[in-house]
């Protein structure tokens, strides 16, 4: 009997499943065609947005698909009498292979253009992935400039890379730096070295910072994810640098900075370039304390543009922050439906075109015109940002400072 | 089953492989069953020496990572062509499972000292390739110069730039290629009296011994072997994404894939990691494009499902879907041919 009841109710799963499998293969393989609505322009979204990046690339979908329901409000492409965008959303799984079958899904799908896919090494697998279909892909937040520097003609990035970042935080830095005195002296940085953006820091730090006889005293490299921050903490009680340079991903930016704060470290200035937690309304909320009067070179919105700061509500109002990956893939999609608007259709080849010669200048970036040069943003550059009481500020450079910096701190 | 129906499914299945691309027409369907193949050779690999040999290693993204590097840096660093680094990738792969397996076999490391030690290994080569700078570029990983010209695509091992069969095939076939020398190997080496010896060693070690044969020469081979195999792997991903950095080369996610595939499938059998492959590229693709699409607001549910149906299978089907197919077999023959 029992035998009897086991046997069928297998026979009856293995009935089940395959009556299952055939029906969802069929709508896989039917998928494609059934997606394709007249009068539309598709747009590939590619994030991570489940794996190790996970929140991060939620972030960076929240932004595109928001540009993109605010093109749809305002009564889609006017050049191509109304025609609706349409997202096709993908998810890289945190695995640049799995991001490249992601392009290969939004090519079958129609797709004219692609937005992504925040990571670096995500963003070259998803790039190279378009570039074999010619289907122009707008990078959003990933900083390597490997992406921009392969020769591939759909690839474009719209927000600076790391070395510009990086340049402009030594620029911005010795300004402050000259406004107050030239009271430094000495420096250390503090620099996660697993990934390709905190590994190239302490060189480029350092080289830009000897000619105006500020001496590098200590580069402390740490692992990602890294757990205690303690040693490093006590080390730099030690050293009593004026001034701290870190520069990591955002849980090991909220472990040191609070650290820091548990162990007394108290420099004149803490000055981050790419902080992952230094510019963060996540960290200034939960973390006031240890966030005061940090400083940060990072991707910024202008702060005096009235469009940032409705995005900025936006983005509150849904339970999320604003950070970095909101605007720029928020600005990556704009860019993107600027130069359909231009091109006056979906073609891939006339929106890559467009893109090339853009000049637009409706962007919440501080960036002014758009001038590709390679595929990148030439004007494209990060703010120096202080974190002000319960909020963050720009203090550099001058012409979009909405705040004077606090240097040295108090 | 009886060798002749064996051969025929073989033959069948391979015919399959090789031809449902060109019917295919979709870069999208070209591009899952790469990957899937890439998993399923992946997976033989892990099952050479864990299915096969007893040996569960926790950390086969060493011999996938030490390939990937050797074939990306001797092209980067030494200008060498990647049909002549593949060797060296390959080899490398193997010398780093014949260092593994020689300081564990020699000292008599088994179950779960060994998968200790083989994660042990795999985490410090994902350190040394963070911290040895100059020689792997350390975090920022190595990028392969990429071709666009079609003249060069052989050359340079690069088909996404190769002209209209090559950017659409090449990748598709590279990986079936070796999926046919992995599987063949696989297949030779069950006939042959090492496999024989293998499977002695893995049912009972010491009653092994005693009939004479060497433990440790034998389980020396089967991880040189099943190294080798997933170092190809290495190369292979090197030149289809022209990139590599330490956490893809040795972090966690290429170990589970290795050993995902044939334990689904069936350990120790020839067919298993394909079959598990498929199935796991299948029900993900399914699933993602059911209730992923369905809930498109809330990503992640459908890796959810799919973990179930995993369990699923685990809990229900101890010998792997090769045990259900011959299970099947069975039923429809009436034992006749089992």
């Amino acid at each position: 009997m029992t035998k009897n009841i086991q046997n069928k109710s297998r026979r009856d799963f293995i009935k089940t499943a395959g009556a299952t499998t055939a029906l969802t293969a069929a709508g896989v393989l039917g998928a494609p065609l059934v997606a394709r609505a007249a009068g539309s322009v598709k747009i590939g979204i590619v994030h991570p947005v489940t794996g190790w990046a996970q929140y991060s690339g939620s972030q960076a979908r929240f932004g595109a698909q928001t540009a993109l329901d605010e093109i749809n409000a305002a009564g889609g492409i006017k050049s191509m009498g109304g025609a609706m965008l349409e997202a096709m959303l993908g998810d890289a799984q945190s695995k640049p292979e799995i991001g490249a079958a992601e392009v290969e899904k939004f090519n079958e799908g129609g797709a004219s253009a692609i937005v992504g896919a925040y990571a670096s090494n995500i963003c070259l697998a998803t790039t190279q992935a378009a570039a074999k279909h010619g289907i122009p892909h707008v990078v959003d937040v990933g900083v390597s400039d490997k992406i921009v520097s392969r020769g591939l003609e759909n690839t474009f990035r719209f927000g600076p890379g790391f070395g510009a970042v990086t340049k402009a935080g030594v620029e911005n830095f010795l300004a402050i730096n000259a406004a107050a005195g030239s009271p430094t002296k000495t420096v250390a940085i503090v620099n996660e070295e697993t990934t390709g953006f905190g590994a190239g820091i302490a060189g480029i730090m350092t080289k830009g910072l000897a000619p105006a006889g500020i001496e590098v005293v200590e580069v402390l490299s740490h692992p990602t994810p890294n757990k205690d921050f303690r040693n490093i903490a006590l080390k730099l009680k030690e050293i009593d640098p004026d001034v701290l340079i870190p520069s990591h991903y955002y849980n090991e930016g909220v472990l040191f900075l609070r650290t820091l704060q548990r162990q007394k470290v108290q420099p004149k200035a803490i000055y981050s370039v790419l902080g992952g937690a230094s510019s963060q309304f996540r960290f200034v909320s939960e973390f006031p304390d240890a966030a005061q009067l940090v400083m940060d070179c990072n991707h910024w919105f202008d702060p005096s543009n009235a469009a940032a700061l409705a995005l900025q509500a936006k983005t509150n109002a849904a339970g999320l922050h604003f950070n970095y990956e909101v605007f720029l893939a928020y600005t990556a999609m704009m860019f993107t439906v600027d130069a359909i608007e231009r091109a006056g259709s979906g073609d891939r080849a006339a929106i890559m075109e467009a893109m090339a010669n853009s000049t637009w200048e409706g962007s919440i970036m501080p960036y002014g015109a758009t001038k590709m040069d390679n595929g990148q943003n030439t004007g494209a550059r990060p703010l120096v940002t202080q974190v002000i009481g319960d909020d963050i500020k720009v203090v550099a450079p001058a012409d979009y400072a909405s705040a004077a910096p606090i240097f040295p701190r108090p | 089953m009886n060798e002749r129906t064996r051969l025929f499914g073989w033959i069948l299945l391979l015919v399959t492989l090789a031809v449902v691309p060109l019917f295919l027409h979709s870069a999208r369907w070209i591009d899952f069953l790469e990957m899937t193949l890439f998993v399923a050779v992946l997976g033989q690999g892990w099952n050479i020496l864990a299915g096969y040999g007893g040996q569960y290693s926790f950390g086969h993204a060493l011999f996938f990572g030490t390939g990937a590097y050797i074939q990306a840096l001797l092209q980067v660093k030494f200008g060498l062509s990647p049909w002549v680094a593949m060797w060296f990738a390959v080899s490398g792969g193997a010398l780093v499972g014949a260092f593994v397996g020689y300081l564990s076999f020699r000292y008599g490391l088994r179950g779960s000292y060994f998968a200790l030690i083989t994660l042990a290994f795999a985490e410090a080569f994902l350190v040394l390739s963070r911290s040895l700078k100059s020689i792997t570029e350390g975090g920022q990983g190595v990028q392969l110069p990429l071709n666009q010209d079609p003249e060069q695509a052989i050359a340079t091992f690069q088909f996404n730039f190769a002209g209209p069969f090559l950017s659409e095939y090449g990748f598709y076939y590279t990986i079936f290629i070796i999926l046919l020398l992995a599987y063949g190997l696989t297949a030779w080496m069950e006939r042959s009296r090492f496999g024989a010896q293998l499977v002695a060693v893995r049912e009972n070690e010491d009653a092994a011994k005693a009939l004479g044969i060497n433990a440790f020469k034998v389980k020396m081979g089967a991880i040189c072997l099943s190294a080798g195999i997933t170092a190809t792997c290495g190369v292979y991903y090197v030149q289809k994404f022209l990139f590599i950095e330490p956490g893809i080369a040795f972090g966690p996610g290429k170990s589970v894939e290795a050993l995902f595939a044939p334990i689904i499938g069936g350990l120790g059998t020839v067919l298993g990691p394909l079959l598990g492959s498929l199935f796991i590229h299948g029900v993900g693709e399914m699933t993602k494009a059911t209730i992923g699409q369905a809930l498109g607001g809330r990503p992640g549910v459908d890796l959810i499902l799919f973990g179930i149906i995993l369990i699923l299978v685990l809990a229900f089907l101890p010998r792997g879907l090769v045990g259900l197919l011959e299970a099947i077999w069975k039923r429809l023959t009436g034992g006749r041919n089992a």
